[in-house]
């Protein structure tokens, strides 16, 4: 795999989602987040609350891109997350008009993860933090 | 602290996999069970079984612990039952899969078969988050290369092994030197 071409595309589709047009933040901000989101837990196998993004929600039909929605301790939406495959990446796969739910963007995370449930794979998540670096603090390890 | 406990015995007969609570755990005696833990980094960009390679008597217990507090693993054997995964554990042996197991969640399995045994996590074999055993001398498919593994789908060979797994697992002889092998 190029690593150029991987980080260039997930460059680029982060851009695309901070330019999306925020149309949903009041239905999303407190969990649960109307909608068809489910809580991942719920879904899979997986801990209700992960150290470093929160309690996740996503669409199931969105699946693997998402966008899954990260809440912390209190209920407050703190990211957006889209999970995309590293192989999508290589292969230059176009991602378009993912939806942004979450309105305003603080900062943008990108990072490898090796694979969990839910999404077998691996991948790079794209956060979208709707809080500043200070607050992420509230979804770290007690 | 471990919050459950599964229960296989992967020798030639009964195969059972069961629940019991917490302070059951230390009913084994401590000698007869070895510890291998489910290990990530804190954002999930690296996954693997600390120690990776463990030479054990017969009839000793492995404990797969998931230490892991931002994931969940499993400890499953390569074999057809297995989501047709290529046969890596000797014939007469019974392969077993923990499930997903949580933070903290523990499963265990007793090797009364002699030979090499190799195993995988579902969610991160891709990544390469495998394992072997050797239990006392090796020997079975286990103990052979992976040339010609996996180049069919179904039947003896199997899916295809990921490359990073390949390339992660210890070599049977240098586990039987050192005894425990850990991540490079």
């Amino acid at each position: 795999m190029r690593m150029s071409s991987l980080i260039s595309g997930t460059f680029g589709l982060a851009a695309l989602a901070l330019v999306a047009t925020p149309g949903f933040a009041q239905s999303v901000e407190k969990a649960p987040p109307k909608g068809n989101y489910k809580k991942v837990s719920e879904l899979v196998k997986l801990p209700d609350f992960l150290p470093g993004i929160g309690t996740l929600y996503v669409d199931p039909k969105t699946l693997p891109a998402g966008p899954f929605l990260a809440y912390d301790r209190d209920g407050k939406l703190s990211s957006t997350i889209y999970m995309i495959p590293t192989k999508d990446l290589a292969a230059q796969k176009k991602f378009e008009d993912l939806p942004a739910p979450g309105g305003r963007v603080d900062h943008v995370d990108l990072y490898f993860n090796a694979g969990h449930p839910g999404v077998e794979e691996p991948h790079y998540h794209i956060v979208l933090w709707h809080v500043p670096k200070a607050d992420e603090a509230k979804v770290a390890k007690k | 602290m471990p919050t459950r406990r599964h229960i296989l015995r992967a020798g030639g007969g009964l195969a059972a996999g069961f629940f019991l609570p917490a302070g059951l755990i230390r009913a084994s005696a401590a000698d007869d069970v070895v510890e291998i833990h489910m290990q990530g980094r804190p954002d999930g960009s690296a996954v693997w079984f600390d120690p990776i390679g463990l030479l054990v008597r017969p009839g000793q217990t492995i404990r797969w612990i998931n230490s892991d507090p931002g994931n969940s693993h499993t400890a499953t054997a390569y074999h057809p039952r297995n989501g047709d995964h290529p046969l890596r554990i000797p014939e007469t042996a019974q392969p077993w899969n923990s499930d997903y197991l949580l933070p903290n969640e523990h499963f265990d399995v007793t090797l009364t078969v002699e030979g090499v045994y190799d195993y995988f996590c579902i969610p991160h074999e891709q990544s390469g988050m495998v394992g072997r055993l050797v239990v006392g001398t090796p020997s079975g498919p286990g103990a052979r290369s992976f040339e010609g593994v996996g180049r069919t789908t179904g039947g003896q060979n199997g899916l295809p092994v990921p490359e990073a797994a390949l390339k992660a697992f210890p070599d049977v002889q240098e586990i039987l030197t050192r005894k425990i092998v850990r991540r490079a």
